[in-house]
């Protein structure tokens, strides 16, 4: 509490008793939905100190491959070195601070500095320094000038996380229990995921948290956001059909994921509609029996990393005229820009052994649905932009938001996977779990 | 001079279709096999062949054929399509048209068209807009005496995209 006192005004010292007195009643104040103030403190007190996604490896299969990707503000090159080993480098010269990188993916054995010609090889040691005798002397240790690699870099099933803290937990620790969900697409072949492509990139005038809070907990609003697909008969007829599953959490954590099955007598393929044989493949690659049985039940499958990584991996066709249904799962990133406003990192992925009709119509299904185009999608950044200036605005920042949807739920006994899972999506319990690890986070 | 005038008819009319927002008229224009494309654009370096790269293949914003551009249709039709429900205020300004030599084709005589696009939109009671700019490349096919859209690539010029969604039609 030493630093809370040392670092947080008064006024985000009172806001944040506010949030933490109503969180277990249920009551979120809009505030923090878009508070300059509490984002520096997000900054410092979350961003700085999480395990960020960056990258997926099938991005840079390769020596030499690249892409660019940020921690805040920061810039890292996430490059696969000669030596096949993944690293995250600041892209910011060692001499004068420039930008060493200057594409957002590529293959490059070397990065030259175009300020003063500084160069550094794609593991980040500097190997090249112009006039290097004349301009510094004779003892320049070239060694103490390298590229500064992010201070922890590790990764899980292909999926590469950093982050800025270097007494940060490991990310296996940091995941804990959610890593059995994760597994339920990382797992799902045992030659794992690539992706269809680069990220689709976009900016939305909304808080990091309202976009994560409908991926991590909100099957309730798909109802009405998302109501023009049930008319088109592409959503399934029964308006709440999201609420059939699981919701789970992990205690202390922070992450959250929800598991949807069919509706009661509602005629939907096993398995999300993936093809017979990935089927086949998943029933000896899936860690446990527990999880292929629950993968087999499933039609929607959600999972959200504190804190800003989400997939969503839902059954879906290319079409509204398409026969059958195809599946599609995408990774998002919610890189928070500033108060109110963050840029979407959005890709497609598909498991590598899938066959090649299958990786041309799941590209399909996403780019149709999801994404910055998503005919689902486009209604949820409408919503979120606007429930964002509400946020701020003098009046209605002072509003309490409802977050008491499924408080007297008891927790399901029977669910076979770990953290705490209740048998009705239509909860906040996921995101009341969020929010107490945010605040434990901006109070620690 | 005359097919000249009848495709930018075609894009004029387009255009102003586009920002009434009569997509059912506007299907009307498209071929049935159109393919409607807007590639993901990156930041890469200059490459070796020059001129100005990161066109993705593979990844779109848009990848559309008429079935699909269909569904979009109809979704805004639904009253419930909130992303463009009050619809945004569109302007689509068509300039710099490059009309190329047509060829026969089974299918009927095609003409590649090179347009600059800028679209400007506004939305709710709001001053602030987004604009966002962009080539397009089209194929335009020669049908029962009236052109009609066969094949369009969109250019963009922003990597990352300035708009909060991409409800509307390049």
């Amino acid at each position: 509490m030493a630093r809370v006192k040392g670092g947080v005004s008064s006024r985000l010292s009172r806001m944040l008793e506010e949030l933490q007195a109503g969180l277990e009643d249920g009551l979120v104040p809009a505030w923090i939905f878009n508070d300059p103030e509490l984002f520096e403190l997000e900054k410092e007190k979350i961003f700085s100190r999480s395990w960020v996604y960056l990258a997926h490896e099938s991005e840079i299969p390769n020596p030499g491959d690249y892409v660019l990707r940020y921690v805040l503000d920061n810039p890292y090159i996430l490059v696969r070195g000669e030596d096949g080993v993944v690293r995250a480098l600041l892209d910011m010269c060692r001499h004068r601070g420039m930008r060493v990188c200057r594409a957002e993916l590529g293959n490059a054995s070397h990065f030259r500095c175009p300020f003063h010609g500084w160069t550094y090889r794609n593991d980040g040691r500097l190997i090249g320094v112009p006039a290097e005798r004349e301009a510094f002397g004779p003892d320049f240790d070239k060694g103490q000038w390298g590229l500064v690699p992010i201070p922890r870099l590790e990764s899980f099933d292909g999926m590469i996380f950093g982050n800025l803290d270097p007494e940060a937990p490991s990310l296996e620790e940091w995941l804990g229990d959610i890593r059995w969900y994760l597994e339920l697409v990382t797992k799902r072949s045992p030659m794992g995921l690539e992706v269809l492509g680069p990220p689709q990139r976009w900016v939305v005038n909304t808080d990091w948290k309202l976009a994560l809070e409908t991926f991590l907990s909100d099957s309730y609003h798909t109802l009405m956001t998302h109501r023009s697909l049930i008319e088109l008969g592409i959503a399934p007829k029964d308006a709440k059909y999201a609420m059939y599953g699981e919701q789970v959490h992990i205690p202390g954590k922070g992450h959250g994921s929800m598991v949807v099955g069919a509706p009661p007598g509602a005629k939907l393929p096993p398995f999300w509609g993936y093809p017979e044989e990935m089927l086949e493949r998943a029933r000896t690659s899936y860690p446990t029996r527990e999880q292929f049985e629950t993968a087999r039940e499933t039609r929607i499958l959600l999972v959200t990393l504190f804190p800003n990584f989400s997939f969503h991996n839902p059954i879906r066709k290319p079409d509204h005229k398409y026969q059958g249904t195809v599946p599609m799962l995408t990774f998002r990133v919610w890189h928070p820009l500033g108060p109110g406003r963050i840029e979407i990192f959005s890709w497609a992925l598909v498991e590598k052994d899938a066959p090649a009709w299958f990786k041309e119509k799941t590209r399909l299904s996403y780019l149709r649905f999801f994404g910055s185009s998503g005919t689902f999608e486009q209604d949820d950044t409408e919503i979120w932009s606007h429930v964002a200036h509400n946020a701020a605005s003098t009046q209605g920042r002072h509003l309490r938001f409802n977050y008491r949807m499924g408080l007297n739920l008891a927790p399901d006994p029977n669910w076979p996977g770990p953290g705490v899972a209740y048998g009705l999506n239509f909860t906040d319990a996921n995101m009341r779990n969020f929010h107490r690890r945010y605040l434990e986070m901006l109070l620690a | 001079m005359e097919r000249t005038q009848a495709l930018l008819n075609c894009l004029y009319q387009e255009a102003e279709l586009l920002d009434e927002g009569r997509y059912r008229e506007w299907l009307g224009l498209l071929a049935e096999d159109v393919r409607y494309q807007v590639p993901v654009r990156v930041t890469k370096e200059r490459g070796p062949e020059g001129g100005v790269s990161g066109v993705m293949e593979g990844m779109c914003h848009l990848d559309e054929d008429y079935t699909s551009l269909e569904m979009r249709v109809a979704r805004l039709e639904t009253g419930f399509a909130w992303a463009e429900d009050p619809p945004s205020r569109l302007r689509h300004f068509v300039t710099n048209v490059r009309i190329g030599e047509p060829k026969p084709t089974p299918l009927g005589e095609e003409a590649e068209v090179r347009s600059n696009l800028l679209i400007f939109r506004s939305r709710w009671d709001r001053p602030d807009y987004t604009l966002l700019a962009a080539e397009r490349r089209d194929v335009w096919r020669q049908v029962d005496g009236g052109w009609r859209l066969a094949r369009r690539t969109v250019i963009l010029d922003s990597a990352t995209l300035p708009t909060h969604n991409l409800s509307f039609f390049f």
